[in-house]
């Protein structure tokens, strides 16, 4: 396990980097020394305010968010032997994205900020179980693969259907593409609760699967020849990933290519075992999302954490395509 | 070691029933489609069927998951390697169900002659190269039964003879060895060969007995000649 430290102590002190980064810029610019001052219970005035009303819930918030959607990636690319799949495959997002959206669309959200993140959960579990259902009980990766697919459609097109239905009331259509596109601007205390515990209880338990990942991304007879309950497995990462995908969609609205990237960057950096990739991905995932955050923060006008992502991850992926395996 | 009475899947396997003993080298041959591969599965646990299995005295549905990797090592036809992993960490997967590693990883690095490849990634082997990777993994077990599904496909002549070699080796420590194989003249060297035909055992026993060229007429639709040919074997 001495392999696992190096580069696991580069991507903390990135973390560290990024997590002073996102608690001093802004449109208050503060220096590090403040920061810290605040951070230890001192400070007072605007630097307090800013620092611990609105920075650090933010930053707390796309922590859990990249670690749980790099986490959800490792898992998907493993379970489907495939270093190109990510969380939105079996439509796990889109139907997070759906459960948002009727939210937004039925008044639901501006009752309860409650609302918008229990109706996501909702869409992304219905989802899984849609796959699930599609995909019968005993079916091979590549069923719930084409189930997924044809979810996705689906639920894009109802979501499609809903922003047509609202096209009149621009308030509701502008909150809905707001969601869509994700970010973490105006996050608090409450979204910090909603998906930082869940989250973190979520890694963890992950972390003792690495083993027999790594047996089920070389194949699953093999893993199960080899003594994995290879069935059990796979509900059990079917189930962690939803929930991670469904926590993260749930507060940061629909942020794209973390799931995809991360993992892929750390594995070709690091190698593809699982027990070191796992725990990398964690904290490469909220180094990514807060460094993104960052971005938004500096470009001129509203840019939004899901363009930034898909910004930096769309190129990244067309050039994995085309490299040589 | 393994027992199976009345094995049925669809049309796949047809009332198969077999006894592999201890200390014994069994073949299974028969055309493509016949069943070769569908059975090691059933047999190996990973494809559920009719009839019971019995895997040393006891029902297979009976033995835990890792119980049967420790007793059990299969390997298949299609090898995945789509993820970097060096040849020794997939060597010493064979090891999952003991939660350890050790000299067993190595001797078997040795015995399928990829020792110099152990820090190479599987993504990058010879289609030969990775068979003997696999190959590896199910020695690395220590299993005392070995299914393996045409362990010979893709391998040179030398690597071939060394593979049937280990086989006989596995055999007289006492362990249950069954592979399929398409070369009928390689199954002559068992003790024991099953000719599997459209899902259905068409003859089992002894090579010699069961070999003859009216079976081997009916079951592949080839004349079968004995003569004079080249005779390979390792120095």
């Amino acid at each position: 396990m001495k392999r696992l430290w190096a580069p696991a102590w580069l991507l903390a002190l990135l973390l560290v980097l990024a997590f002073m980064g996102s608690l001093a810029f802004g449109e208050v610019r503060l220096a590090p020394p403040e920061v810290l001052h605040v951070l230890m219970g001192r400070g007072e005035g605007l630097a307090r305010t800013v620092v611990l009303d609105f920075r650090l819930p933010r930053a707390l918030v796309g922590m859990a968010v990249g670690a749980g959607l790099a986490a959800s990636g490792v898992l998907m690319q493993s379970f489907f032997r495939n270093p190109l799949a990510s969380p939105g495959l079996l439509g796990v997002s889109t139907g997070g994205a759906l459960g948002a959206v009727a939210a937004l669309a039925l008044g639901w959200a501006s009752n309860s900020v409650f609302a918008l993140p229990a109706a996501s959960i909702a869409g992304a579990f219905l989802a899984t179980f849609a796959v699930m259902a599609l995909a019968k009980r005993e079916a091979s990766a590549e069923h719930l693969l084409l189930a997924g697919v044809a979810l996705n459609a689906l639920f894009g097109a109802a979501t499609s259907f809903i922003l047509n239905l609202t096209a009149g009331q621009f308030e509701v259509t502008g909150q809905i593409v707001f969601w869509m596109l994700g970010g973490l601007e105006n996050r608090t205390w409450a979204h910090v609760w909603m998906v930082l515990p869940g989250t973190v209880l979520g890694c963890l338990l992950l972390l003792p699967f690495g083993r027999a990942l790594n047996l089920l991304s070389l194949g699953e007879q093999g893993a199960q020849s080899l003594g994995v309950n290879v069935r059990q497995l796979q509900w059990e990462i079917i189930a962690l990933s939803t929930i991670l995908t469904a926590l993260a969609t749930a507060v940061g609205g629909v942020i794209g290519f973390v799931g995809l990237v991360v993992p892929h960057i750390l594995r070709l950096g690091f190698g593809p075992d699982h027990r070191r990739l796992l725990p990398l991905s964690m904290i490469g995932g909220a180094a990514f999302v807060l460094a993104c955050d960052l971005i938004t923060r500096f470009l001129p006008g509203e840019l939004r954490l899901g363009v930034v992502t898909a910004l930096l991850g769309g190129p990244f992926f067309l050039w994995m395509l085309r490299r040589p395996a | 070691m393994i027992r199976a009475e009345a094995i049925t899947l669809g049309t796949r396997l047809r009332d198969v029933s077999l006894h592999l003993p201890p200390s014994s080298l069994t073949a299974v041959v028969g055309p493509n489609g016949a069943g070769k591969s569908t059975l090691l599965l059933v047999l190996a646990g990973l494809l559920k069927a009719e009839g019971s299995i019995a895997w040393m005295g006891e029902d297979l549905n009976h033995i835990t998951f890792p119980e049967r990797g420790r007793r059990l090592a299969w390997v298949g036809q299609d090898l995945n390697a789509d993820f970097a992993f060096p040849v020794r960490d997939v060597v010493a997967q064979g090891r999952h169900a003991f939660g350890d590693d050790g000299e067993f990883v190595d001797a078997a690095m040795r015995a399928m002659d990829i020792a110099h490849l152990a820090d190479r990634s599987v993504t990058r082997l010879s289609g030969g190269e990775r068979r003997r990777t696999f190959l590896a993994r199910a020695l690395a077990t220590d299993a005392k039964i070995q299914l393996w599904d045409e362990p010979t496909a893709n391998l040179d002549v030398r690597h071939s003879l060394d593979v049937l070699q280990l086989a006989m080796k596995l055999r007289d420590e006492g362990r249950a060895v069954l592979i399929s194989l398409h070369d009928l003249r390689a199954a002559l060297c068992f003790d024991q060969v099953l000719v599997l035909d459209q899902g259905r055992l068409a003859a089992s026993g002894k090579p010699e007995a069961v070999l003859n060229p009216e079976l081997i007429q009916k079951v592949f639709g080839v004349r079968a000649r004995m003569g004079q040919e080249m005779i390979l074997e390792l120095p």
